[in-house]
């Protein structure tokens, strides 16, 4: 049930006739993970608390640089040399006091993964390394849990969903990733492929609109074109394989 | 065979800018090699020294993935190459 504040805040997204208030206290319901708090889980956390995601629980083990700033838009010069799970958990939480902002510092890995997810409706990739990414991919696999992959390099960006065991998963689609341990990027990429992720853990939560899935969207913004291809489920992946072979 | 292909911008450098052009061949394999005679400076980034693609290197063909076995795959008159190479940053 939305009180009369949430109605009033949310006007203006309880008007598309597809989302209404039912839309709505579905969003209030829903426990999302932001794997990442960096360039990808800035803006995705942002709009999602803005929209009145119920929970969101951001993890991330790092602290804020100084040449973060360019794109990780929750952080900013005065949060250097703080952690980035703390400094996104404030701004959340002054942009909206009826969001529960969990902020886990941690590594994720193999270990820990399955309590980071454990009681959460889906995960967003915003990692900025794909091991991290393959074993959230994994555990979103094992697990069944929707999974919202993005990625971005210099004006270069992508966006996947996938919903295990019905569509392509990241291991499907990803063998690995050019080598180099630091990256370029411009802020609006991460900024353009957060919104994307948002904007599919929106209409997943609300059940509406037509998911990415089985098809990964390339952004170039250099030429500001969008394209899209198409990606199957490979039945020898090592994530997901077994749940092709079987149907 | 005229065979359009789309390069990614990762591959710049390699190409002076230039995102589009056209190849020849009856295959994948064909057509990366006629592409590598026009840009040779993406070979290594392609191509790994016993002449497989490397891990990371995607191709679609008409923006449908070819993996596995891209190289062997036919393409037809007409057919868009598309070479996308896998990121992780975040």
């Amino acid at each position: 049930m939305l009180t009369k504040h949430e109605l009033e805040r949310y006007d203006r997204q309880i008007m598309i006739e597809e989302f209404g208030e039912e839309g709505q206290e579905k969003l209030k319901r829903a426990r999302v993970v932001i794997a990442g708090g960096g360039g990808l889980g800035s803006p995705a956390a942002i709009y999602l608390a803005a929209a009145g995601v119920g929970t969101i629980r951001i993890i991330d083990r790092d602290r804020v640089q100084l040449s973060n700033l360019n794109r990780q838009i929750l952080h900013w010069d005065k949060d250097i040399g703080r952690s980035k799970v703390a400094s996104a958990a404030e701004k959340l939480r002054n942009l909206n006091q009826g969001v529960k902002i969990e902020a886990i510092n941690e590594t994720i890995t193999e270990a820990n993964i399955p309590q980071l997810v454990a009681g959460f409706d889906l995960i967003v990739d915003a990692m900025d390394n794909l091991p991290s990414r393959y074993l959230l991919n994994k555990a979103a696999v094992e697990k069944n849990i929707p999974f919202f992959h993005g990625a971005v390099y210099g004006f270069e960006g992508r966006a996947m969903t996938i919903i295990p065991g019905q569509t392509a998963c990241l291991r499907c689609v990803c063998r690995g990733v050019i080598p180099g341990e630091k990256f370029p990027v411009i802020g609006v990429t991460p900024a353009i492929i957060g919104c994307i992720q948002a904007t599919e853990v929106i209409k997943y939560i609300v059940g509406i609109g037509e998911l990415l899935t089985d098809r990964l969207l390339i952004y170039d913004g250099l030429s500001m074109k969008f394209t899209e291809f198409k990606v199957k489920k490979d039945p020898d992946c090592e994530h997901c394989g077994h749940l092709v072979k079987g149907e | 065979m005229a065979i359009k292909v789309d390069i990614s911008p990762l591959l710049n450098r390699a190409t002076n800018g230039v995102r589009t052009t056209e190849v020849n061949g009856d295959t994948v394999g064909q057509c990366l090699n006629h592409l590598v005679k026009q840009f040779p400076g993406i070979e290594p980034t392609l191509f790994d020294k016993e002449g497989k693609l490397y891990y990371y290197v995607d191709i679609y063909i008409n923006r449908e993935n070819a993996y596995p076995g891209e190289l062997a795959k036919p393409v037809n008159d007409g057919d868009e190459l598309s070479i996308v190479l896998a990121i992780g940053a975040g």
